[in-house]
């Protein structure tokens, strides 16, 4: 085995990098989920919840990065039958949302009217319309 | 009572939606999945129960439109770019009226609007237009939208609302208190 040398410079500099501090994970779960969580950890052979909460995030995150390239996440049968998972959270970061295009009949006065308020000083949004977007 | 928000899919129970209104009580039940998934020309949105994610209670249909730059009066046309007017059509929004009062018309809603918003983020999209029931123009007024003028007594009221205000609420961070 070929030796490792660390030169007295390498080693001051490996020691003045702080230590990452560690974040608690704290959560509420209902029975269930609860119950969940632990046919989960026995399923995949966890002891420790750090352990399922890693794996868990790192789940998530390759779902969220695929969704974010525009991919879908497909489960197939050995059959061949597939279903796409259709997460609304995850949709949220989906680049495309595809929505069809139709004609609209307009009035003159319906045009003159859009044209003036699309022309103009956007209104403030309304209580209703901020509550909206924060749900 | 834990509300999704997800596209329509084709096992998803719809017959015994009502609204209390037929022409949108029908335009789920027999349009919206063939509009969706074969003609497209309207993607649904739908509400379901955690607890019974067939089970539809209530929906909203969303397509883009635009507006031919040379159908808009001139005199307005200098305040817009050199394009037609994109915009998305919130065509239809129901909820079963067993479930109403529940806030689910605002979680419908809610989403529709951050949909517009990602839409205009995406491809862009300049504001949303809705065909309003008369009765219902008010609810519509309370998130912003602005009635048109011209449209017939007979028809259903054109609202208005601008991207910009869906965005600038997007933004604000001020404290709102709950509604009672």
């Amino acid at each position: 085995m070929r030796p490792t040398v660390k030169s007295k410079k390498a080693v001051a500099l490996t020691a003045k990098v702080p230590t990452a501090r560690k974040s608690k994970f704290q959560a509420d779960l209902a029975p269930s989920e609860d119950s969940m969580v632990r046919i989960l950890k026995t399923e995949l052979q966890m002891t420790s919840n750090t352990d399922f909460l890693t794996d868990a995030l790192a789940l998530l995150r390759w779902a969220v990065s695929e969704r974010k390239r525009g991919h879908h996440i497909i489960s197939e049968s050995s059959t061949g039958e597939r279903k796409i998972l259709l997460f609304p959270r995850l949709e949220r970061v989906a680049p495309e949302v595809t929505l069809p295009h139709v004609d609209i009949h307009w009035t003159d006065k319906e045009l003159e009217s859009l044209a003036e308020l699309a022309s103009g000083q956007p209104a403030d949004p309304t209580d209703a319309l901020i509550r909206a977007m924060r749900q | 009572m834990a509300v999704t928000i997800r596209r329509l899919e084709e096992s998803d129970e719809v017959e015994n939606f009502d609204c209390g209104d037929e022409p949108l009580n029908n335009y789920l039940k027999r349009h919206a999945w063939t509009n969706q998934q074969k003609v497209s020309i309207g993607v649904t949105y739908t509400a379901v129960d955690e607890s019974a994610p067939r089970i539809v209670l209530g929906y909203f249909t969303l397509a883009t439109s635009s507006v031919p730059r040379n159908r808009l009066p001139r005199k307005y046309v200098r305040g817009l770019p050199p394009y037609d007017l994109p915009l998305i059509l919130l065509a239809r929004l129901a909820v079963d009226r067993r479930f109403s009062g529940r806030g689910l018309g605002h979680a419908l809603i809610s989403e529709a609007l951050k949909i517009t918003l990602r839409v205009a983020d995406e491809v862009g999209c300049r504001c949303i237009v809705t065909d309003a029931y008369s009765d219902k123009a008010g609810w519509y007024a309370r998130y912003g939208f602005l009635p048109l003028e011209g449209t017939a007594a007979t028809s259903p009221q054109k609202m208005f609302l601008d991207v910009r205000t869906i965005r600038r609420a997007s933004s604000i961070d001020s404290f709102l208190p709950e509604r009672a």
